[in-house]
């Protein structure tokens, strides 16, 4: 089952806030779509892929606009999911060290729900797999990351399934590996990749690693970016195709 | 150049002191086997003079764009880059896209990592562009912040002008600027962050031809980037 699913990343810590920007507005052309009020339900999924909270807003029509403060929930980071009658539009999550905003959109996908007798098997397969420091390459991604003495860029990546996600990330440069790290993520639950965690940083230029990415589920990614103070400074979340 | 090829036109600006990264190909596969067929670039400053038409190999996996403006011209305002690229659609599941890292030296803000603006060109029935492309709007935050916001538009036509329409939303009311880019020439144009005591909520553009354009804030001390986006189709 793959039911479609518009998402949002998000990410709080201390001094930094989420918000979502909510609206229809790219469907004020559409006389069928136009019209409001239209509810809206966003459901926050935290690290560990509970639903941490649920959130009911009305856009008055399709040019109303809402901005929606998330709450800090488990793991400080996950995604958000908004269903809406008529919603056609990209919706914008922000973070905020109150001082100024950064920006991005969500994406449009989807869950992939996997059936019992599925479950159970990558289940325990994942498990094998996981001794041998490894995961079932079932979908792969690769990313480009970026490693400054300046600012870098994190990896959020969300378990878009009913599976736990054994994700296997491994950096490289050129012909040189420089590190590894499986993941586990559970059903609908995030994890924030330190890149710094994969191998050392270079002291002066900006370095640019390949990532690729391999899990035993659908997932996907935002990249986060961070400055001088890494995760505990202002952050960027950046989509990816 | 084989027509049988299809065609990427791509375009961004560079702005001197930030380091600017290229993917040439975003989701570049392990062993490098996606890889375009041929990708020139070109430069040009505001007013639309050609500054350069620098080498660069397709297969490299990122374009250094302050090294390469740096060393291709000797330009101290904005540039516009354009990325005039073939591929093969056999080798490409989907178009591919260029992607980019922006962070400017110094700066405490992060870096910001955008999709690289298609401005379409080339061979129009490859493109796979289904939707309405040239009217685009934008949504800001009511803030306040400390932010200031503008739109950086450039031409890619050939042979004529396009004149842009720019609605910016205070409120309930609509404030009509229009921008007319003779060809290869950008500009920026700032939006106001408030009128009348109304904070902006949103820019429309509207235009008759496809331009490049970004959506941009900077912050209000330093002058950095803290949004760096293209605008979103008008009519999805």
């Amino acid at each position: 089952m793959r039911p479609r699913t518009y998402y949002l990343p998000w990410i709080t810590r201390p001094g930094l806030d989420c918000a979502l920007v909510l609206s229809n507005v790219e469907a004020r052309f559409k006389p069928e779509l136009s019209a409001g009020p239209i509810p809206v339900t966003v459901v926050q999924y935290d690290a560990r892929g509970k639903a941490a909270r649920q959130y009911e807003v009305t856009l008055v029509d399709s040019t109303d606009t809402v901005e929606m403060p998330l709450t800090p929930a488990a793991g400080g980071c996950g995604f958000a999911t908004v269903r809406g009658e008529g919603l056609h539009s990209d919706l914008y999550v922000t973070l905020s060290d109150g001082h100024d905003y950064t920006a991005t959109h969500g994406r449009e996908e989807f869950i992939e729900g996997y059936p019992g007798l599925i479950r159970l098997l990558l289940s325990s397969a994942g498990a094998v797999m996981s001794v041998l420091g490894r995961t079932l390459p079932i979908f792969t991604r690769n990313q480009y990351v970026y490693l400054g003495p300046e600012s870098r860029s994190h990896v959020l990546l969300m378990n878009l399934s009913n599976v736990t996600n054994r994700i296997r990330a491994v950096a490289s440069t050129g012909k040189r590996r420089i590190g590894s790290r499986l993941l586990r993520l559970p059903p609908m639950g995030a994890h924030l990749l330190d890149v710094g965690s994969l191998g050392p940083p270079p002291s002066s230029s900006t370095a640019v690693w390949r990532l690729k990415l391999e899990g035993n589920a659908w997932f996907n990614l935002y990249m986060v970016g961070a400055g001088s103070k890494d995760l505990a400074g202002p952050l960027s979340l950046m989509h990816v195709k | 150049m084989s027509n049988s090829l299809s065609a990427l036109m791509s375009a961004t600006f560079y702005e001197r002191g930030y380091d600017h990264h290229v993917e040439v190909i975003h989701q570049r596969d392990a062993e490098a086997r996606r890889r375009l067929e041929s990708l020139e670039v070109t430069l040009y400053d505001g007013a639309g003079a050609l500054l350069a038409t620098p080498k660069v190999d397709p297969a490299q996996d990122i374009l250094d764009l302050g090294g390469l403006v740096t060393a291709a011209t000797r330009a101290s305002e904005r540039v516009m880059v354009v990325l005039d690229a073939r591929y093969d659609e056999a080798i490409f599941p989907y178009r591919p896209h260029h992607y980019a890292y922006l962070h400017r030296a110094g700066s405490a803000a992060p870096p910001l990592y955008y999709a690289i603006n298609a401005v379409l060109g080339g061979v129009p029935d490859r493109v796979g562009a289904t939707n309405i492309n040239n009217f685009e709007t934008y949504l800001f935050r009511r803030g306040p912040f400390a932010q200031r916001y503008s739109l950086l538009l450039g031409c890619l036509a050939r042979f004529v002008p396009v004149t842009a329409q720019v609605f910016t939303y205070y409120g309930s009311r609509r404030i009509a600027h229009e921008v007319t880019l003779e060809p290869k020439c950008h500009t920026e144009i700032v939006l106001a962050a408030e009128d009348a005591g109304e904070r902006l909520s949103r820019v429309e553009v509207k235009s008759l031809f496809r331009l490049l354009s970004y959506v941009v804030g900077r912050r209000e001390d330093t002058d950095d980037f803290v949004l760096f986006d293209h605008l979103f189709t008008y009519a999805k």
